[in-house]
C-alpha cells in the first residue's frame, strides 16, 4: 500500500509521544513492504526532504504567520494540504493516516480531493488535555476532533480507556474504533552506561538514587504531586534525588513549588534521545504521576529499560501496568500514595528486580512495532474501498 | 492564552508563543523589535522587556546585521512552545 502519514511532529521535531509513535509505525510499515510518505512540519537543522530507513519524510515550511495559535494551525494545515496535493501527482496514495486534531483539516481536505479513505489516530482529546473545555479555543479544538472522527473511516485509539472516552464524548459508534497500543523499540536500551558518569554530568552525587520523571510540564502530567511527595521520599531514603526532564508552561510554578527541596531536585529541561536513554538506564525509579493519560508511552520506556515504574492508576497506565507484577500503581493526584510507591521500590531491591523482570517480558511480548504495524494495516484494509 | 489554563502563564512565555506563530523559528526568519511590535500589536518597550527575559532563558537568540539587532527563537524555545500546544 501507499500510505500517507500526516503528523505535526516527527523526529527531530519531538514534542510528546506522537513523534515517536509515527516514527516507530512508519519504519515498521516499511519493513512490511509498504511505501510510506510522512508529511510533517519543518524544524531547524532538519532537511526539507529525506529518506530514513525507507521512510520518505517531507517537511513543510510555513510561509505565513499570525500570533494566534488557532490561526497558525489553520495556516500550516493549508501548507500540508498543498504538499499532499503535489505529492499525489506522483504517488497514488491508498490511505491517509492523520495523527490528532492538529493535522485534521489537511487530512480531511486531502481525503475529499483524492477520494481515498482517511484514518485517524486520536492520541488524546482536548477535554482530557485541558482538563475540561474552558474557552473558545478549547471548544473549537474539541469541535475539530469531533469533525475528524466523523470524517474518518476508522478511528484508532491507544487504550481501552481512550476508546470509552471517545465513544462517550464524541458519540462515536463502537464499531468505528480500533484499539491499537503504542509500542517501543526495546533495542535502544541495550547499551552499557556508566551510571556515575551520567550522574556527574548533571551534578548528582554518585551514591544518589534517581527518581525520574519524563514529560511535558503541564497539569495533566501531575508533576506537582511528585514534587509534593519528595519530602516523604527523602525522609525514608536520604540519598533519593528527583530528576525532572521536560519543559512546559507550568515550569515556573513547579520551580517555586520545589524551592524548599531544591537541594533534592533538578529540572533538566529537554534532553536528546541518547542523553535520555543514558539517564533512564541510570535511574532507580521512573514515576508517571499523570492525572490524565490516554496511553503513557513513558511507562513503556521505563519497563523496557529495566527501571521499576510507579504510575497513577489512570487511563492507559492502568492497562499497561499490572499492579505488584509489572510496576506499582498509585492513587491519581495523591502525593502520599506516590511516596508510598517510590519508597516501596527503593526499600526492597528484590521486589524491584521482580517488577523489572516481569515488565521487560511484557513489553517484549505485547508492545512491539511489528505487532502494531500489522494491526494498523488491518485497519487500513478495513477502511480501503469505502470512502 | 489558549486552552483554559488553570493558572495564568507568564507574559514572556505568552509572547514567545506569538513569536513562534508568526514564524520567527530560524535565524533567516529573525525580526527586529519594531517588526515584532507591528506583527503582535504589542508596544516596543514591552516587546523588549519580554525579549530580555527570553534571551536570559535561552528561548530566543539575537544576531546583529549592519548594526540592527534581529531576534529569532532557539530550538529550546520552539520546544517550549510546542510542549504547550501538544
Amino acid at each position: 500500500m501507499n500510505i500517507c502519514i500526516v503528523t505535526w511532529e516527527y523526529s527531530p521535531r519531538i514534542v510528546g509521544g506522537i513523534a515517536r509513535h509515527c516514527e516507530g509505525l512508519a519504519k515498521a510499515l516499511v519493513k512490511m513492504g509498504h511505501s510510506i510518505d510522512v508529511i510533517t512540519l519543518d524544524f531547524p537543522g532538519a532537511s526539507q526532504y529525506e529518506e530514513v530507513e525507507g521512510v520518505k519524510i517531507h517537511r513543510t515550511s510555513i510561509e505565513l504567520g499570525h500570533p494566534s495559535f488557532i490561526a497558525w494551525v489553520f495556516i500550516f494545515n493549508h501548507f500540508m494540504e498543498k504538499k499532499i496535493a503535489m505529492l499525489s501527482k506522483d504517488v497514488k496514495f491508498d490511505v491517509i493516516h492523520i495523527h490528532d486534531w492538529l493535522v485534521a483539516l489537511a487530512g480531511i481536505a486531502a481525503k475529499h480531493y483524492l477520494k481515498i479513505p482517511l484514518v485517524l489516530t486520536l492520541h488524546s482529546t482536548e477535554v482530557g488535555r485541558a482538563l475540561g473545555l474552558n474557552n473558545p479555543d478549547s471548544y473549537l479544538i474539541d469541535g475539530i476532533e469531533w469533525w475528524a472522527t466523523y470524517e474518518s473511516k476508522r478511528v484508532i485509539v491507544t487504550s481501552n480507556s481512550m476508546k470509552r472516552e471517545v465513544e462517550e464524548h464524541f458519540h462515536l459508534p463502537q464499531s468505528k474504533i480500533d484499539v491499537i497500543p503504542n509500542a517501543i523499540d526495546t533495542s535502544k536500551y541495550h547499551v552499557e552506561v556508566d551510571r556515575e558518569a551520567v550522574k556527574r554530568r548533571y551534578g548528582i552525587a554518585p551514591d544518589s538514587r534517581i527518581v525520574l520523571f519524563i514529560g511535558r510540564l503541564v497539569p495533566q502530567k501531575g508533576v506537582e504531586y511528585l514534587i509534593k511527595a519528595t519530602p516523604k521520599i527523602v525522609s525514608n531514603h536520604p540519598n533519593a534525588y528527583i530528576v525532572i526532564v521536560g519543559d512546559g508552561w507550568l515550569k515556573e510554578h513547579l520551580l517555586s513549588l520545589a524551592l524548599s527541596i531544591k537541594h533534592k531536585i533538578s529540572f533538566l529541561g529537554f534532553l536528546s534521545d541518547s542523553e535520555l536513554i543514558e539517564l533512564i538506564l541510570s535511574s532507580d525509579v521512573l514515576v508517571v504521576p499523570s492525572i490524565y493519560e490516554p496511553f503513557g508511552i513513558v511507562a513503556l520506556e521505563g519497563m523496557a529499560a529495566g527501571v521499576p515504574v510507579v504510575a497513577s492508576n489512570v487511563g492507559g497506565l492502568a492497562e499497561i501496568i499490572e499492579h505488584d507484577r509489572t510496576g506499582v500503581l498509585v492513587y491519581t493526584g495523591d502525593a502520599n500514595s506516590i511516596a508510598w510507591g517510590v519508597n516501596r521500590i527503593l526499600s526492597d531491591s528484590n521486589y524491584a528486580r521482580w517488577l523489572v523482570e516481569n515488565a521487560k517480558r511484557k513489553v517484549q511480548e505485547i508492545y512491539s512495532w511489528d505487532a502494531v504495524a500489522s494491526r494498523t494495516v488491518e485497519v487500513y484494509e478495513k477502511s480501503y474501498g469505502e470512502v | 492564552m489558549h486552552r483554559g489554563r488553570p493558572m495564568p502563564i507568564s507574559d514572556e512565555v505568552y509572547f514567545l508563543c506569538m513569536l513562534h506563530n508568526i514564524g520567527m523559528t530560524a535565524p533567516e526568519k529573525s525580526l527586529t523589535i519594531e517588526e515584532m511590535s507591528r506583527l503582535t500589536a504589542i508596544e516596543p518597550s514591552k516587546v523588549e522587556e519580554n525579549l530580555n527575559k527570553l534571551l536570559k532563558a535561552k528561548y530566543v537568540d539575537v544576531k546583529t546585521i549592519y548594526g540592527t539587532k534581529k531576534y529569532f527563537i532557539t530550538v529550546d524555545g520552539i520546544r517550549k512552545v510546542l510542549s504547550m500546544y501538544s
